[in-house]
């Protein structure tokens, strides 16, 4: 690893008013890294990663990327960097694989054979209007076009969005090897689950501030997980509440979800006491992750 | 200049731009066939004066008259203006506005490169419909019975040019700094009506007579080409104005926040 932080802020604030923004920003994240950068929408994930790439100006504070300024490097570090905005948009009337020649033209040096094969690994069609394509393939674009220059840092604002659970395989796959190859990986969620596989640290936002900074591991520990269970009769949640990490029980129906923290061992095999149809992860509560973090005594 | 961002930028103009080019070319060729048959009939229209200045003279019993009232005044300005505006405008807000420049900008190029390249699309577009002006202009005097010399029909075509680009560089120049769609292109698109109407009213109203002197339309139309050819002291008014708003544009999208 490189002496100088992938990503270094100092303070960074922009403040669109009304309490909008991000404020105060000291976040330090590795070479080499696979960083989940969480919260809920409209915490300020966005704008900090626009800030980085100095598509908007701080209000105050400052920003190194890959060691360099970014108000004064702005040119060098985007060079070095690869970029997938969360409200992704390309010229709708244009074939992706136009809009891909014009953005590694606007690059230099991006091999067509790292193109050619990222588009084959996202099984992607270039060759059809923009227009035509569905959310999930628009997004397959935006991920070739981030990756396709092989950058030192990538800058990923929701990479998941509208991915069907093959292409997500491959996509953290990717990461993988990325990271392997000890380039950094800087990526954004509104759910720890979306991330929670491929990335080594996590920051949480909270109406643009920064509130949590830890270890998945240690996040893990103080995150309620939760378990929609479905039988195929009416069965009393109560059963359920007394076991070892249950945290809270509901039910309706043949339906019970159950939250817990630690081991899923116990509840599942109390819920194998009776016959399940299904069994449904629910979505994490950031909110409830970083009150429960404080409880635990997690220092941001 | 960035020629991949000329190229993409021109790419998305090829429909509009032939299709307005195709249409000022049969329109013209129209209005040619159309002047052994009507105009001397029509003649001198005899209209206030402020309506005759609106037309250009509204001359339609000469063939420099009737191709002044019928394409130099009104027609030939407002597809080109409307041409450069809504391309100039789609290129630098629109594609703020639609998340396009976002994604562009994260790319290692200049913001004032960027402009610049759109710039030269814009021209571009506006050099091509001022080309099919002059031929549509060529054919349909021709077919008309002549009577237009080439260098006046060639001093036409190039001052509305002059006047697209200086109109398609004031849309530039506020998308540009403002990153505003709708701004962008009522603002332009009222500096070429305003203009026009102040051209044509000016000498009834020794008032605002100076008020001319402050708008595009004057420095393209204020000279009469099709009766006098070129105007040089206009183009060059207009070449200046073009390129100080390009750099404007190209200076006050530098160091703004992009909107989205």
């Amino acid at each position: 690893m490189s002496a100088q932080p992938a990503i270094a802020t100092s303070g960074l604030s922009k403040d669109y008013g009304s309490g909008r923004g991000v404020f105060e920003l000291d976040l330090e994240v590795e070479r080499g890294e696979v960083f989940g950068f969480l919260g809920p929408n409209g915490a300020g994930k966005s704008t900090t990663m626009r800030l980085l790439l100095d598509l908007i100006k701080p209000t105050s504070g400052s920003a190194r990327v890959l060691g360099l300024d970014v108000s004064t490097s702005s040119i060098e570090i985007r060079r070095r960097v690869g970029f997938l905005p969360g409200d992704l948009a390309m010229y709708p009337k244009l074939t992706g694989r136009v809009v891909l020649d014009y953005l590694a033209h606007l690059r230099g040096g991006v091999d067509a054979r790292v193109r050619d094969s990222l588009a084959e690994r996202f099984d992607t069609d270039l060759d059809r209007p923009i227009r035509q394509l569905s959310t999930g393939n628009r997004q397959k674009l935006g991920l070739i076009q981030a990756f396709m220059h092989e950058p030192d840092l990538l800058i990923l604002d929701e990479p998941i969005a509208g991915l069907d659970p093959l292409v997500q395989q491959s996509f953290h796959a990717l990461l993988r090897e990325v990271s392997a190859q000890g380039r950094t990986v800087f990526l954004s969620s509104h759910t720890l689950s979306e991330v929670e596989r491929v990335t080594h640290r996590v920051a949480i936002l909270r109406k643009g501030r920064l509130v949590v900074v830890d270890s998945l591991e240690n996040l893990r520990k103080v995150a309620i997980q939760r378990l929609e269970i479905e039988f195929s009769a009416p069965v009393d949640g109560e059963q359920f509440r007394a076991l070892p990490g249950v945290r809270d029980v509901k039910a309706e129906g043949h339906t019970v979800t159950i939250g817990f923290e630690g081991s899923a061992d116990a509840v599942v095999k109390a819920v194998a006491a009776h016959e399940v149809l299904a069994i449904r992860p629910r979505e994490d509560d950031l909110e409830e992750i970083f009150l429960r973090y404080y409880q635990a005594g997690g220092t941001p | 200049m960035s020629w991949p961002t000329v190229a993409i930028t021109l790419r998305q103009r090829v429909p509009a731009t032939l299709s307005a080019s195709i249409g000022m070319i049969a329109v013209m060729l129209a209005v040619g066939a159309l002047f052994p048959a009507v105009g001397h009939t029509i003649g001198k229209l005899h209209v206030p004066a402020s309506v005759s200045n609106l037309l250009g003279g509204a001359d339609y019993g000469t063939i420099t008259g009737w191709f002044r009232s019928e394409i130099a005044v009104i027609y030939g300005p407002l597809v080109i203006g409307a041409l450069a505006i809504t391309g100039a405008v789609a290129a630098t807000a629109g594609e703020e506005e639609d998340r396009i420049l976002a994604l562009i900008l994260a790319h290692p190029i200049l913001r004032s490169r960027l402009i610049a390249a759109k710039a030269a699309a814009i021209a571009c577009v506006v050099g091509t419909i001022a080309f099919a002006i002059w031929i549509g202009l060529i054919v349909g005097v021709a077919i008309g019975g002549g009577g237009i010399t080439l260098a006046h029909m060639t001093a036409l075509a190039i001052q509305l040019a002059f006047f697209g680009s200086a109109t398609g560089a004031v849309a530039l120049a506020i998308a540009a700094s403002t990153g505003r769609k709708s701004l962008a292109t009522g603002v332009a698109a009222a500096v070429a009506i305003l203009g026009w109407l102040i051209n044509s009213l000016a000498p009834l109203v020794s008032a605002i007579g100076w008020l001319k002197y402050l708008a595009p339309y004057y420095y393209y139309a204020g000279h009469d080409p099709l009766a006098h050819g070129l105007d040089i002291p206009g183009l060059i008014v207009l070449g200046a104005l073009t390129l100080m708003l390009t750099a404007g544009a190209m200076i006050s999208i530098q160091d703004r926040d992009l909107r989205a």
